[in-house]
Formats: structure tokens, C-alpha cells, sequence
């Protein structure tokens, strides 16, 4: 009985070459994944400290220090570690062959002669350098977490995220209303003046003040919550709420005729001037409680403003005599109709016009060309939201302007549709008597598939016979190469 | 003789049948080895190729070499059953009785040459199943051993089917190794031309008998196989099995029928012959790969789409022989792929 011995040196050399291999290979590996994990202290500096580069190097030679020895312990059949041989050394399986009859009890006569061979073969050969190293994949990405741990190392540390949304409101939003609305007539800069509709003073006063809080959510046509909305800074950081207030805005961007006109300041405008002093005036008084003297100031002030084209002349003269003959609220009437005269010429005055995409806009071009010029002055003197919208105004075509029709032919009904330009073809199905000459619409091509995939069916069947198959075979051949 | 002396008395005789026929075929080296290899292994060879390629004279020069009794069998579409087998006839004694007594065919001999064996009626074909499987025949009841060993060799021809009737594929399980005789290259139709046509044929010299041919195929046997290579032999098998979830692209799309259990032992038994032959006492993984597409082509049964595409079987086995060599390595370590 040959000698075995040589042949698990041999397996036992192998066996610790490819557990050094492994551990390479490994080792690699887990440096790779530890230098990966030791960015997330150095990315936590602020919280970890200055042990942050230590610790992440120790994670990164703990991953090494893993994997080597992971890769030392794997389990390693010595078949396995015989068939790695006789791959290497060219041996056509005769040593796993030999290493695995060796010890069977069973084994023939031819086995001893195996052994022998393999033994003589393995004479003077140098077991070394038989298994190939081998790199990992991760090899080439290793410099990468590599160089990020070292920048990581040396950069200052990264501040930690507070975990809180951002502010939206300014410090002007926690004022208090009367200190906003006060400062409206003392504000320099230009700002966006909200469209207000044709109302009363005392309504205005009470939207101004609304706005001024901190509180509500803003309204669609809200011009001021395009750029600035106090609300949402109080709620709840909400971001889906947050999406759908940004798709509100968006879609009032859309409407360009609505936008402010913001190279212009409103907050310096007459009406809003005798606004104010109006409502300082007042200063929540009664109309017996208030200062003739200051009265007839405001409304000579307002006599002043309306002989540069205002049409509240009227209304100022006659309270102008009201007050004299000591009538405080027929003066007071007559000086809130002028407000309300003023405040309507400044409405048309900013009514979109000169913006682009504006009324004007329109009525110079397009359809409101075609119009005349009779609509452009009923245009004019239309009110907030009315003459252009089908059923709001004193617009002649309530339901707005008819389309013009498709063709001039008026008994041409049919509709072109998008797929060819044209009347379509039509079908004649019921037909009598000799069919006419109309060419076959089988779908040829549809069907020959599943025609000859049921020709195959019943060749795998074998339902066709043997010396048949090839003559069927040939048809669907010949249909194949007519299509 | 020791074990030693048993296995280098086979490769020497094996060299020198080798010998003999190739004093007479030129060329088709592999084409003989697995012919040999067949014999060894204890199994039958079909050959396959077109007309006048030698392959009935490749086995007659075999037959010559091997001090073996030799019988040729035309098979025609008139050929029955009885004309292989043979028949009872009546016999009358010197009594006057008379009485049955079985006459042995042609296929009562040592090797048999089926020459165009697809041309004889799928019953007269069937008789011989019998007798490649178990080596012997039944004739009204009576079992009729075949000698031993008992070889055969069948020739068809691929390209005439008009009137052929192509082997049932139970039949065709039957034979060890299938071979494909293919054109000679042109330094070998010149030395055909020379050697054919001079005025003195060569001699065949005998040189193994029937009790070496036994002996060697005892011997054959006990060459160890390793587990892994046994495992590979399996995964090949499974391989050309479109059902087998690891089966390769090709196998699933034309094969209608893999390799039956015998195509694994074709592979093993042909693997352990092979390796013998060379001196080595263990099977390979190369040595199933050399005789993988022998003991498979005739194994794989292509599907209609396989036919129509003029699917090659053999460069499907190749396919088969990656995808097995690919599923052992399958699981494990990256060090012991």
C-alpha cells in the first residue's frame, strides 16, 4: 500500500496557502467596509469629539482585523484544497482522486497505483505559489473612503442639523398690527399692494388689519402671500401642507393680469395719504368728538388732489358747507363718498394695465381687436372682477365670444380627426349579390404565428407522422419566406 | 502480473489495435480512439456519415485486428426480423421425427456491422435491441445467449432519408457513443488515394482476443473516480434537460428530451477507458469533456424549433458542458471555484 503522507503535505501546504490568500482577500474587504464606517464619526465631529480620526482608523483596522480573520476561519475541505492542486500542477484530478480513494474501503487495486503515481509526481515539485491571490472588488473603490477619511480628518468639523424647518416669517411679522400699519406710510421701500375689491373704508381698514396677523391661512388671490406668508411659519412643519401652498402660488403666478404692478408705490399713493390721516383723524371717535378745524384741513387737502382731474370735487364742496353750517355728519358723508370716488380712480388706475399679458394687452391685440373700439371703452369703466368673465359685467356677449368654425363649407359636418387629414375610409357591409373586388384583410401576419405554433404542438405530440413532419416542415418554411 | 503489468499490458494493446486499423484507415484518429473506446467500454458504436467514407472499412480493419468471429448485416427495407435473429426450422431425425431446432443468425457472432441500419423496418431494428442490451435473444420462448463479448458497430447515412426509417430513440439509447465520419482533410485523401490504389492491400495482424477484449473491461471498471468528477458527469446529464432549472439557454429553447441515465454512464464508463488508454489510473474532468459529445449527441432530442433552426447538437453540448462546469463552481468560495 503506497505512502499517502506526501499527498496531505501536500493538501496541508495547499491548505495554508489558500487560508494566507483568503485572508488577503478578506482582509482587504474589511478594510474597505471598516473605512466606510469610519466616516460617520468624522462626519459626527461635532458630537464625537476630537477621539473622531482615532476612532474611525480603529474602525477601519477593525474591519481589516475581521475580515483576515474571517477569511482564515472559513472552513476548507481538503478535496477542495487537492482539486486547487492538481488544477495548478496540472495533475488531471489525480490527487483529489487519490486523496479520496485513499482511505475508502472499497478501493481498488488501481488505487494503490494512483497513490504511487501521485506520489512520484509530487517528487521535487514546489507547492508554493500554487493558489493566485486574488483582489476583491471593493479594492478599487478603497481609495475613496481612504481619501474621505483623511480630508474628514483634517476639514473642521461639520455642524449638526438642528432638526427644525426654516424660518419663513421675518422679524416685521411679529409686529403688531397697528405698529405694520403704521408703518406702511412710513416705509420707503416699494412694495406689493394687494387688490382689494370696491368697498367701503371701513371694510379696507378691517382687511388690512387681518392681514397684518400672524394668524389664517392666505387666500387664493392673495397677492402679498406670494412672497411673503405669515401663516405658514405658525403651523406645524407640515411639508405636504407646505407643497400645496407652493402649488398655490405657482398657479397664481400663472395669472399674469393679476400680478401687482410693483414698479409702482402703492404705499405712497394719495388715496392711501388721506387714508391715513383720515383714520388718525377719527382715532376711534365719535362724529361730535372730532376737530372741525381738523376736518376742514383734510378735506381742503382733498378739495386740492381732486382739481388735478379727481371727480370728487362735488363731494368735497358741498361737506365743505356742511361744516361750515356746523354739520359734522352730512361733512363726514360727503367726505367718505370722495374717499370712495378716490379710491376707485386709483383702482383703474392700477388695474393691471401696462403689464404684460395685462387688459390692455389684450384689448390691443387678438380678439379684442376684432372687438372695436366699443369694447374698449366699456372695458373702462367696468369694476373689480367684472366685463371680461362670461356673466359678470356689462359685457354685450355674456357667454363670451363664439369660436370661429372649423370650414367654411356649412354642410361639411365631419371633424378631421388627428391620425391623417381627409375623409376616412368606409366599409360597405351589407352588401347583396356578387361580392365586389375588395382585396382579403385576413390578418395574415397575425395568424401565422399561432398557426404555426400549433403546428409545432402537434409535431412535439407527434400527432403528425414521422415521414410527414418534414413535408409540413417545408410548407411552413415556404410560408416563411414569403412573408 | 501485478496491477502495474494488467493496466501497461492494456495501453500496449490498445496501441497496437490502434496500430493495425490506422495501417488501413487514414486519419480519423478520434474517430477510432472512440470506436476503441467502445469496445473497452462494453458498449456499441453508431457511426454516421455520408458514403464512401470508410466507415464500413474502418470496422471490418477492427474486426480483422481482433481475433473475434465478424458479421456484416446489410439492412434493406425486405430485411425481418428473423433474417438477424434467426429461426426454428423442422428437422427430421434418423427416426423419421421431426422437430423444431433454432438456426442461429448473423447476430450470433462476436462483431456485428449493421451497415445502414435506418433502412430496415423499425421491427427488424427492434430485434436487436435485445440482444445490445442483455446479449441475448428470444426465439419462441427459448433465450439464446450471445457470445461474448459482443460488439456493434452501425453505420447510417445522414443525408438519404427517402425509405429510411430512422432509429427509435429507444434504440438509439442503446449505443454507447454515437460518431460522426466526416470528410478527411486533403493530406489524408492523399495518402488514401496511395494506399488504396496500389497493387498489394496490407496485412491486419490479430492482435487481442476475446478473453483479453473481457479482461480489459474488467479492468476498465476499477478505475477510481473522484466525487467531484462523478458530480460533473451528472451535471452534464442535467444540463440537457430543458426542465432543469441551471439548464443552459440553448437546452431550454431546442431540446424536447434530454440525456437519459445511460448518457451519464456512457460518459463515465468512456471517461474511465480514456484515461486507462493514456496510463493514468483516475478519471478527469477532461476526460469527460473528450467523450462528452460522443456519448450525448445521439442523447439529446432537439424540438421542432431545435430542427428547423438547424440547431447543431454538438455545439449545444458545449453550451451543456459550460453551464455544468459553471453550476459545480455554483455556491462555493472564491478560492475553491
Amino acid at each position: 500500500m503506497a505512502d499517502s503522507g506526501v499527498l496531505e503535505r501536500l493538501v496541508a501546504q495547499v491548505g495554508w496557502q489558500i487560508r494566507r490568500r483568503r485572508a488577503e482577500f478578506y482582509g482587504l474587504r474589511g478594510l474597505f467596509f471598516g473605512a466606510l464606517l469610519g466616516l460617520v464619526p468624522l462626519l459626527l465631529k461635532t458630537a464625537v469629539g476630537s477621539a473622531a480620526p482615532l476612532i474611525a482608523l480603529g474602525l477601519a483596522l477593525v474591519g481589516a482585523l475581521a475580515g483576515a480573520l474571517r477569511g482564515i476561519g472559513l472552513p476548507l475541505p481538503p478535496l477542495d484544497a487537492a482539486r486547487l492542486a492538481d488544477r495548478a500542477l496540472a495533475l488531471q484530478d489525480r490527487v483529489a482522486t487519490a486523496l479520496e480513494w485513499a482511505g475508502r474501503p472499497d478501493r481498488s487495486p488501481l488505487v494503490d497505483l494512483l497513490v504511487a503515481d501521485v506520489t512520484a509526481r509530487l517528487e521535487g515539485v514546489d507547492g508554493r505559489g500554487v493558489v493566485p491571490r486574488r483582489w476583491p472588488r471593493e479594492l478599487k473603490w478603497l481609495p475613496l473612503p481612504a481619501v474621505l477619511l483623511v480630508v474628514l480628518a483634517l476639514a473642521p468639523s461639520i455642524p449638526l442639523p438642528t432638526g427644525r424647518l426654516p424660518v419663513f416669517s421675518t422679524s416685521e411679522d411679529s409686529e403688531t398690527p397697528e405698529e405694520r400699519a403704521g408703518k406702511i406710510l412710513t416705509d420707503e421701500r416699494p412694495k406689493a399692494a394687494k387688490r382689494e375689491p370696491l368697498q367701503r373704508a371701513e371694510i379696507l381698514e378691517r382687511n388690512l388689519s387681518a392681514r397684518g396677523g400672524a394668524t389664517g391661512g392666505s387666500q387664493p388671490g392673495d397677492l402679498a402671500a406670494l412672497f411673503k406668508d405669515t401663516a405658514l411659519a405658525a403651523q406645524r412643519p407640515d411639508f405636504q401642507s407646505f407643497l400645496k401652498k407652493g402649488d398655490e402660488r405657482l398657479r397664481m403666478l400663472e395669472q399674469v393680469d393679476r400680478l401687482p404692478d410693483l414698479k409702482r408705490d402703492f404705499t405712497q399713493s394719495q388715496y392711501k395719504m388721506i387714508f391715513q390721516k383720515r383714520k388718525e383723524l377719527f382715532g376711534g371717535l365719535r362724529a361730535d368728538q372730532i376737530s372741525p378745524q381738523k376736518l376742514r384741513e383734510l378735506m381742503e387737502e382733498m378739495e386740492r388732489m381732486g382739481r388735478k382731474g379727481g371727480s370728487w370735487g362735488g363731494d368735497i364742496g358741498e361737506g365743505m358747507e356742511a361744516l361750515e353750517s356746523g354739520q359734522t355728519d352730512r361733512a363726514l358723508e360727503a367726505m367718505e363718498r370722495a374717499l370712495s370716488k378716490m379710491r376707485a380712480m386709483e383702482e383703474r388706475g392700477r388695474g393691471g394695465r401696462g403689464l404684460r399679458g395685462g387688459r390692455e394687452e389684450r384689448g390691443r391685440g387678438g380678439r379684442g381687436a376684432d372687438r372695436g373700439a366699443g369694447g374698449g371703452d366699456m372695458e373702462a369703466d367696468f369694476g373689480e372682477g367684472e366685463g371680461l368673465l362670461p356673466g359678470k359685467g356689462r359685457n354685450p356677449t355674456p357667454k363670451g365670444d363664439p369660436t370661429d368654425r372649423l370650414r367654411a363649407n356649412p354642410f361639411d359636418a365631419g371633424v378631421e380627426g388627428e391620425s391623417r387629414s381627409g375623409r376616412k375610409e368606409g366599409y360597405e357591409t351589407n352588401l347583396l349579390g356578387k361580392g365586389t373586388s375588395v382585396p382579403s384583410r385576413l390578418q395574415y401576419l397575425g395568424v401565422f404565428g399561432q398557426y404555426r405554433k400549433m403546428m409545432e404542438e402537434a409535431m412535439a405530440r407527434e400527432q403528425v407522422p414521422r415521414d410527414y413532419q418534414s413535408q409540413v416542415k417545408e410548407y411552413f418554411e415556404s410560408l416563411e419566406e414569403r412573408r | 502480473m501485478g496491477n502495474a503489468g494488467r493496466v501497461g499490458e492494456f495501453v500496449e494493446a490498445f496501441g497496437n489495435l490502434k496500430a493495425e486499423v490506422g495501417k488501413i484507415i487514414v486519419g480519423y484518429d478520434e474517430v477510432v480512439t472512440d470506436v476503441l473506446v467502445g469496445l473497452f467500454a462494453g458498449g456499441h458504436i453508431l457511426l454516421e456519415g455520408v458514403p464512401g467514407l470508410g466507415k464500413t472499412l474502418l470496422i471490418k480493419t477492427l474486426a480483422a485486428g481482433l481475433d473475434l468471429s465478424f458479421s456484416r448485416i446489410q439492412f434493406t427495407p425486405d430485411l425481418m426480423p428473423a433474417d438477424i435473429i434467426g429461426t426454428n426450422i423442422i428437422l427430421e431425425d434418423a427416426d423419421g421425427r421431426r422437430h423444431f431446432q433454432f438456426q442461429k443468425g448473423p447476430i450470433f457472432g462476436h462483431i456485428l456491422l449493421a451497415d445502414e441500419v435506418n433502412r430496415a423496418t423499425p421491427k427488424t431494428q427492434s430485434a436487436l435491441l435485445e440482444g445490445m442490451q442483455e446479449g441475448s435473444v428470444t426465439v419462441s420462448g427459448i433465450s439464446h445467449p450471445l457470445p461474448s463479448p459482443f460488439f456493434v458497430l452501425a453505420t447510417q447515412n445522414p443525408i438519404e432519408m427517402e425509405g429510411t426509417y430512422p432509429l427509435p430513440e429507444a434504440q438509439l439509447d442503446r449505443f454507447l457513443f454515437k460518431l460522426r465520419v466526416t470528410y478527411p482533410a486533403l493530406e489524408e485523401l492523399n495518402e488514401i488515394i496511395d494506399r488504396t490504389t496500389r497493387s498489394r492491400e496490407t496485412e491486419v495482424r490479430r492482435v487481442m482476443r476475446g478473453p483479453e477484449v473481457l479482461r480489459f473491461r474488467e479492468l476498465v471498471r476499477e478505475v477510481p473516480l473522484a466525487a467531484h468528477v462523478r458530480e460533473l458527469a451528472s451535471l452534464i446529464v442535467m444540463a440537457t434537460h430543458p426542465q432543469w432549472e441551471q439548464a443552459p439557454e440553448a437546452t431550454r429553447r431546442f431540446v424536447r428530451y434530454g440525456s437519459s441515465p445511460r448518457g451519464a454512464q456512457a460518459l463515465v464508463l468512456g471517461g474511465k477507458v480514456r484515461a486507462l488508454a493514456q496510463g493514468r489510473y483516475n478519471v478527469s474532468v477532461e476526460d469527460l469533456k473528450a467523450v462528452a459529445r460522443a456519448a450525448l449527441r445521439h442523447r439529446i432530442i432537439l424540438n421542432f424549433e431545435g430542427e428547423a433552426e438547424g440547431v447543431d447538437v454538438d455545439g449545444l453540448i458545449g453550451d451543456v458542458l459550460d453551464q455544468a462546469e459553471a453550476a459545480s463552481r455554483r455556491g462555493k468560495e472564491v478560492f475553491l471555484q
